[in-house]
């Protein structure tokens, strides 16, 4: 090629090779999420039933869905329940076991491994069929409840009081990945900092809520916004378990998208649900992100 | 070079605010791209096994085929074996998906939007109009003319159960009934026998004293198909004209027996209820009779094979009419599933080929053995009859004598939304079932959904 060609000097300006070696990903992206994007936004407002062409019908999916589908606002309350009790619970939990793991030992390596595992496989079909089977009345619980002296055949996910907890159990269960970054966040507040506080006479109690807590704030933040997304995002763990019974009581609102799309095929209502969600969760972000400068500590 | 410096200088000069933003911006996208993961998340989950629907026309002339079908454990082996007999006799592979029943339909909407069906499907009498209105079918009246599709076994009105408009677009994979599966082995320990039309009265007078003397309760509610008969046997119609009735209290009365079963102890509560497969459905599934039931209404009477061989040891499980007050008029024959072709089949002629063999030839049936129903071919059936478990040549004789005799026509098919009812239905008894619900309330939304799915 010749060095003074148009296409030669193109390819050697600095911002077009950043571009090119962008390109994969961008293509990736515009072709895998902002096109079906925008196509679920057509659809949002179109009868489309999946098997016949989309037919448009302006905002009706919206109005359906707010004043006169009450499987929606079950399944949002369910969603709501679940995302608010089991986040906070979850955090918690992975804030005590990474203080406890934080200190190191011989075995931290394999206790850190090992708390972080469920994390990896909770999300999974296999689990959730095992823990279907954990909590069926004659299910490994039970027998359990039956070792310590209560004999019972109660049916867990028959409850409308205890099916959803089974299933926030098992989101609190896979707090690995909260605890690993709670870990490196721990690791990194200075140790000055704490001989300072034991100079000025503070016990363990206070270091953790006048050192520790403030420190971490920036972490927890970020964990509750990641996680919350997650939360109001669960799908397998109803999907499998519950099939949103009893009576939608863990009808979640992402399975009740899929219900709505694939077993009633209406897909135009479903993508208008999913829109709902996406409005939903940047809206609770932002406020999310307006609150933070009255509780997180900002180290700048 | 200079470029990138100017950049990173400018990145320095940014206020926090503007990071803020951008932090905002980010959070943004990865809750867009978690809705995304959460969409193909589910898809992957699902197909295991496929996405390959495509891939089967790579060699040319007869290429390799795929058959897609729902089931049980049974079924699936069976079906699997067949199609590996099929390659070894003709050369030609065909590759089996199969699914349960919910998954199937989300699969099979899924692949008919992307006009990529698999070549041979298994076909249900509740989804076969809404597929055919779509132009998704093969009309296989051009190759039952010309021989290709040999139905000379067929009888009649077999072969008539695939008729929709002017067409046929399905094969009775197997001629079956609506039955009640019960534990014969707790019936026969308590000296009771349960006669074939039986009426409602004489059904609840044993399952009482069942549930007396046992622990063990009837499961007649959690499925569909007992609001049928009942109202197959009492006239009123659920679908027949899209709009179901006039008024709600035509359905009041069908509550009220579930109501009452509740009430009186017979009627196993919902929240031990798991009907989602054969194999746990609570005939089969747990360990002791207070969590079991003795009776359910769940499938029709081909899933015999299916509800035996999932039964624990020593448990001998039997079939019998469903009880209602006029047994005649709430009985029919219905297919228990169609073999039917995707209008998106590369090669029709190949997948015919394969429709006929599993329906008229002996190797074929000779695996699977009427699992999916009496063969509509009746050569076949006589040929299989001999070969097939006791268990099957009950399944057998109960759709030839107890049936066939004593029926009446089948309902026309379901229209469209029909599963959004079906899961009103259910719901609705399942509200029964935990008493949060009057027979009353219960069908009173059980007509609004119908008024809201086809009222004018």
């Amino acid at each position: 090629m010749r060095s003074d060609s148009k296409l030669y000097k193109f390819l050697n300006k600095e911002k077009s090779a950043g571009v090119i070696f962008c390109l994969p990903f961008i293509i990736g992206f515009i072709a895998f999420l902002i096109v079906p994007m925008g196509i679920s936004l057509y659809y949002s407002f179109c009868d489309y039933d999946i098997l016949s062409p989309p037919e448009f019908i302006g905002l009706d999916n919206y109005i359906k869905m707010f004043t006169g589908d009450e499987v929606f606002w079950r399944s949002f309350k369910a969603t709501l329940y679940f995302a608010l009790v089991s986040v906070p619970l979850r955090l918690v939990f992975a804030l005590i076991v990474a203080m406890i793991l934080v200190k190191p030992t011989k075995l931290t390596g394999f206790y850190r491994a090992a708390y972080y595992l469920p994390s990896i496989i909770g999300g999974s079909v296999a689990v959730a069929v095992l823990w279907k089977r954990m909590f069926a009345p004659d299910g490994v619980v039970n027998a359990l409840l039956g070792v310590i002296g209560i004999d019972t055949k109660f049916a867990w996910l028959g409850s409308t009081k205890t099916a959803i907890w089974t299933l926030i159990i098992l989101a609190v269960w896979q707090f690995g990945s909260s605890m690993l970054i709670f870990l490196s966040a721990l690791k990194q507040i200075p140790k000055d900092l704490y001989e300072a506080a034991e100079v000025d006479g503070a016990g363990k109690v206070t270091k953790f809520f006048r050192v520790t807590l403030p420190l971490l704030t920036p972490t927890i933040f970020f964990n509750l916004v990641m996680q919350m997304i997650n939360g109001f995002l669960a799908f397998t763990q109803s999907l499998i378990i519950t099939q949103g019974k009893p009576m939608d009581s863990t009808l979640f609102y992402a399975v009740y998208m899929y219900q709505q799309s694939f077993n009633y095929n209406s897909a135009g209502y479903a993508s208008a649900m999913a829109w709902t969600m996406l409005l939903f969760i940047g809206l609770l972000t932002l406020i999310l992100f307006k609150t933070k400068r009255f509780w997180v500590y900002d180290q700048e | 070079m200079e470029n990138f410096e100017k950049d990173k200088e400018e990145e320095k000069l940014k206020s926090r605010k503007v990071k803020r933003m951008l932090a905002l911006a980010v959070t943004g996208a990865v809750c867009v791209s978690a809705l995304g993961a959460c969409g193909s998340s589910s898809d992957s989950g699902k197909s295991e096994s496929t996405e390959s629907s495509d891939s089967g026309e790579s060699s040319g002339g007869y290429g390799d085929l795929v058959m897609a079908w729902w089931g049980n454990q049974v079924r699936n082996e069976k079906t699997q074996e067949a199609l590996d007999k099929y390659k070894e006799l003709n050369g030609v592979s065909v590759e089996g998906q199969f699914y349960q029943w919910n998954d199937y339909w989300s699969k099979m909407a899924t692949a008919a939007a992307g006009n990529s069906m698999p070549d041979l499907i298994q076909m249900d009498y509740s989804y076969i109009e809404q597929y055919v209105d779509n132009g998704q079918l093969l009309d296989l009246t051009p190759y039952m003319e010309s021989g290709a599709l040999d139905v000379s076994n067929i009888p009649e009105n077999v072969l008539a159960m695939g008729e929709v408009g002017d067409g046929n677009y399905g094969i009775a994979a197997g001629v079956s009934g609506n039955c009640l599966f019960y534990n014969k082995t707790v019936t026969d320990e308590l000296g009771i026998t349960m006669t074939d039309n039986m009426s409602f009265d004489e059904f609840v007078e044993i399952a009482k004293q069942i549930t007396e003397e046992t622990g063990y309760r009837a499961n007649v509610l959690s499925q569909n198909n007992y609001f049928t008969e009942w109202s197959r046997a009492e006239g009123i119609p659920i679908v027949e004209a899209k709009l179901p009735v006039a008024s709600a209290d035509e359905y009041t009365p069908f509550y009220q027996i579930m109501e009452d079963s509740i009430k009186d102890g017979w009627q196993l509560t919902p929240d031990y209820i798991d009907t989602t497969a054969v194999e746990t459905d609570p005939l089969v599934y747990g360990s002791s009779p207070e969590t079991m039931a003795w009776c359910t209404i769940n499938g029709t009477s081909n899933q015999l094979t299916a509800f035996q061989s999932a039964a624990p040891e020593g448990t001998e499980i039997a079939v019998t009419t469903i009880p209602t007050t006029d047994t005649i008029t709430s009985n029919y024959l219905k297919p228990a599933l169609y073999f039917s072709i995707s209008a998106d089949t590369e090669d029709p002629d190949a997948a015919v080929a394969l429709l006929d063999y599993l329906i008229n030839s002996e190797d074929a049936n000779g695996i699977l053995l009427g699992e999916r129903g009496v063969p509509a071919s009746t050569s076949i059936a006589d040929y299989i009859y001999d070969l097939v478990s006791e268990t099957e040549q009950k399944s057998f004789a109960y759709v030839t004598d107890v049936i066939t005799p004593n029926c009446s026509p089948i309902n026309p098919p379901d229209p469209t939304g029909m599963s959004e009812l079906t899961d009103t239905m259910k719901k609705v008894a399942e509200k029964i079932g935990y008493g949060e619900a009057t027979a009353a309330e219960a069908a009173q939304e059980v007509y609004d959904k119908g008024i809201e799915l086809w009222g004018e």
